[in-house]
């Protein structure tokens, strides 16, 4: 049993799990691809209804955690050792390890490690030296957001929740969490920042007293019953009044039309008759803001009248007016701002986020301290129990292997020498 | 003629024969017999398959090329992950002598596959009728030139040994710039178009998980950063990263393979010598990882560049009567039962819509769009028993036209009768403007 739980503890943590387990997953890709086009859906859907394959992902940010609590005990013995603390099993600890015949480390040896750029520490008989600074923290980071980033997949994949709703002006907010509240105000104006063209604000007051009014905007995204509020399109929320002759009781109808970008379709059909009503917002002029109707107070769309597959009759309608022909009556009182939204409650977003940006620190404190000042350390451990030379670099091992070696063959020339040349 | 287009891939047959004896040198005579059996029944296999169902080899070959390719990315992934582990080795790292079994796997299969795509290229491949003849001339063609490899191997120095990594490598490399040359077996343009549709759900889908708002919202110069992820462009340049990747990773894992362990020595001459040669043994191994860099190159610059003339004829005018039919007959200016495609325009006002007739290998005449309703309309050519989408350059075998889905063409409602083929124009022009709209919305980056 205590056999079976090392080896599990062993590949639990072993740094060929994360390539295995994406190798798995790709080749998932691939044999799907064989089958749909839309590949990357459908391998999220199967591993969201599979727990095989839920478990298999949930692998990488545990391999993660593993790693980084057994490298931090590693860099802890590391330092304990370079301190001078008697540390078990030391050559795991460095990359080479040396025996020494010597009993003792001579001083000649600091002065020649200090001419070579290192810095030294004497204590009980054992000689540390280093120079430059310790990857840790970058990999610490990095290992730390390789947790949060698969932490964040497995959760978005398995959990994530999307509900789509229409925000219309006057309208319910329709967040199928949080108390109710009413939708006050849909406003869209030119954005000074540098990514986002236009700023969306929606304003939602409470239905209950005692609640308090919210504001959304683009990004980032806010919360709203513990789901995010994410804008995807913009479009229009219309009353729709219609008569026809061979139709006189007459249609009335609340449609939420996906009309932008302008020229779009949106149709709403008549039940029980051939008739069906085609709105799109007109295309502006070259040069014009498209979105323009969309901010404009006064709103007027573009409507046609089919019957079956025929066109009767297509003109422009403005808010509040009507168009009227050969017997037919098209009515628009009511034009409102849409906004279509998903509400999305999906806790693997907030891992995602905090993923990027320790990716993001590990990288900017990796390469300066990988490219300008790797740490090389060195211990000499001289005494009667097992005396022996440790060496480990993190870049420029040349160089660094070049030191270790004079510095173990002076080790051996003055252990070979007589003692009283020794003392001289 | 056709012995002469037959020359690229009797080349790499030769070069993987050689290739193969120096991945296995105490094994010359298994591996030799081993290659030279395989090939024949690569010969044998496609002939007996292609009887069945005329696609069926090209799918094999294109399996055993793609998982063969695969392998290789995890053998590549697998030997960077060793050589950048903390191990270290105790001597000059040297090539383990191969197992027999692992010789004679090695050497069949890969000769099997190579002697598979070299009957694909016979100019019969695939016709009921395939002359024995011909066969039988490329089966002792191989032979042939596998003895001339053994001879060969005599003659390359014995501290020329090749590591199973980069024999791999090699023989891969040496498969896929034969496939190169034929449309149905290349694997370069597919990997490229898959990567192209892959990057586009991937950013997608990214994109939506972090909740980043829509490109209605965005500054069209970022947008703009962004659309360059759903270009062809994309395809193509992530396609030549996975298609060099492996060998990159097989010379970086030389680069980091650690030199052994000399500390324990106490002369520095001696700690020196060792030290040289192995970095020379190390540099010695980046000579056939190189060269396959080379042959990959090759293989990916033919299959983006091919010497296969794609059949696209203009597009013929057609107008439709008082009732909206267009009708084409079936003999008239072309012969549409004549197997090539046929494409028309129909105009009608400031609408039209192009399509093509096509008469599939099963002998039923199929209309459809000349676009998909994935990629940008660029149209379809013909070529070697498929039609290809220029735009993705996604080969669609003749017999799947017709069916919808994917990157296949459109299919456009029709019927057949005695004097010709007779289609509506309005569901054609609909399905041409709601196809275009569809794919121009990819185009312009749309989620």
């Amino acid at each position: 049993m205590r056999y079976l739980l090392k080896t599990f503890w062993s590949a639990l943590g072993s740094r060929f799990l994360p390539p295995l387990v994406l190798g798995f997953f790709f080749l998932a890709y691939v044999g799907i691809a064989f089958f749909t086009d839309e590949t990357l859906i459908a391998l999220m859907g199967i591993t969201r209804s599979n727990i095989f394959l839920a478990a298999l992902l949930a692998l990488i940010p545990l391999n993660a955690l593993v790693r980084l609590a057994r490298e931090t005990v590693r860099q802890l013995r590391r330092r304990q050792a370079l301190n001078g603390a008697p540390v078990r099993a030391l050559p795991e600890l460095f990359d080479e390890s040396v025996e020494l015949r010597g009993a003792e480390i001579p001083v000649e040896l600091e002065g020649r490690l200090h001419a070579a750029g290192y810095r030294t520490r004497r204590v009980r008989g054992s000689l540390a030296a280093w120079r430059g600074f310790g990857l840790f923290p970058a990999r610490l980071l990095f290992l730390a957001a390789t947790c949060f980033l698969f932490s964040g997949i497995l959760a978005s994949t398995t959990v994530k929740a999307v509900a789509r709703g229409m925000v219309i002006e006057g309208g319910p907010f329709p967040c199928p969490s949080g108390p109710p509240a009413r939708v006050e105000r849909i406003t869209l104006s030119p954005s000074t920042g540098s990514i986002l063209a236009r700023r969306l604000t929606i304003e939602v007051a409470p239905e209950e007293p005692g609640g308090r009014r919210r504001s959304f905007q683009l990004y980032p995204p806010s919360q709203y019953g513990g789901a995010f509020v994410y804008p995807r399109y913009l479009g229009i929320g219309l009353l729709v009044r219609f008569a026809a002759p061979d139709l006189p009781q007459g249609f009335e109808d609340q449609a939420a039309l996906n009309l932008y970008p302008p020229g779009k379709e949106g149709s709403v059909a008549v039940p029980g008759s051939p008739y069906r009503l085609d709105f799109s917002v007109a295309v502006p002029p070259e040069g014009e803001d498209r979105y323009g109707s969309y901010v404009s107070e006064h709103k007027t769309l573009q409507v046609k009248l089919l019957k079956g597959k025929d066109l009767l009759f297509s003109g422009a309608l403005p808010e509040g007016g009507a168009l009227v022909r050969d017997g037919y009556r098209i009515e628009l009182p009511e034009v409102k701002r849409l906004v279509v939204t998903d509400f999305v409650r999906d806790y693997g977003v907030y891992c995602v986020w905090a993923a990027l940006a320790l990716y993001l620190a590990a990288a900017l404190l990796y390469l300066p301290l990988r490219i300008c000042w790797p740490r090389r350390e060195m211990l000499f451990r001289a005494g009667p129990d097992s005396p022996a030379a440790y060496s480990r670099a993190e870049g420029r091992s040349a160089g660094h292997a070049g030191v270790f070696h004079d510095a173990l063959d002076l080790l051996e020339t003055r252990a070979t020498e007589p003692a009283g040349q020794v003392q001289q | 003629m056709p012995a002469l287009k037959l020359i690229p891939q009797l080349l790499a047959w030769t070069a993987l024969a050689v290739v193969l004896l120096r991945g296995f040198p105490g094994r010359r005579y298994l591996t030799a017999g081993a290659a030279g059996a395989g090939f024949a029944a690569g010969v044998a296999g496609v002939l007996v398959l292609s009887r069945s169902n005329p696609a069926l080899p090209y799918g094999a070959v294109r399996s055993l090329l793609g998982g063969s390719f695969l392998l290789l990315w995890g053998i590549a992934v697998a030997v960077l992950y060793r050589s950048t582990g903390s191990s270290r080795p105790a001597l000059p790292a040297g090539v383990p002598a191969a197992r027999p079994w692992s010789a004679l796997a090695v050497s069949f299969l890969f000769a099997l596959t190579a002697g598979a795509v070299c009957a694909c290229r016979l100019p019969a491949a695939g016709a009921d009728a395939l002359p024995v003849a011909a066969p039988l001339l490329l089966v002792l063609a191989g032979l042939a030139l596998g003895a001339a490899a053994l001879a060969c191997d005599r003659l390359v120095p014995a501290s020329l040994r090749v590591g199973f990594p980069a024999l791999w490598a090699a023989l891969v490399a040496l498969l896929l710039f034969s496939s190169s040359f034929m449309i149905r077996l290349d694997l370069f343009s597919p990997l490229s178009m898959k990567v192209m549709k892959g990057t586009h759900d991937f950013v997608h889908q990214f994109m939506e998980s972090i909740l980043i708002p829509d490109h209605l919202f965005m500054r069209p110069t970022i947008w703009g950063y962004i659309g360059l992820l759903f270009n062809k462009e994309v395809g193509f340049w992530g396609g030549m990263v996975i298609w060099f990747t492996p060998v990159l990773l097989l010379l970086l894992a030389n680069r980091f393979e650690q030199l052994p362990k000399v500390s324990h020595i106490r002369q520095g001459a001696q700690r020196r010598k060792l030290l040289a040669a192995a970095m020379q043994a190390r540099n010695l191994r980046l000579v056939l990882p190189a060269l396959t860099l080379a042959v990959f190159a090759a293989a990916a610059y033919q299959s983006q560049f091919p010497t296969v003339e794609y059949w696209d004829p203009k597009p013929l005018p057609v107008s439709a009567n008082a009732a909206g039919e267009i009708f084409i007959p079936k003999k008239g200016e072309v012969d549409l039962e004549d197997g090539k495609l046929h494409k028309y325009l129909f105009k009608q006002g400031d609408r039209e819509a192009r399509f093509f007739v096509l008469m599939t290998p099963a002998g039923k005449l199929t209309v459809d769009l000349d676009a998909c309703a994935i990629c940008k309309p660029d149209g379809y050519g013909q070529a070697e028993g498929t039609v290809i989408c220029y735009y993705c350059k996604t080969l669609i075998p003749l017999e799947t036209v017709g069916m919808p889905g994917g990157c296949n063409p459109v299919p456009v409602p029709f019927t057949v009768k005695e004097d010709g083929v007779h289609l509506d124009a309005t569901p054609l022009l609909n399905g041409w403007s709601q196809t275009v709209q569809a794919t121009g919305r990819t185009k312009e980056g749309g989620k």
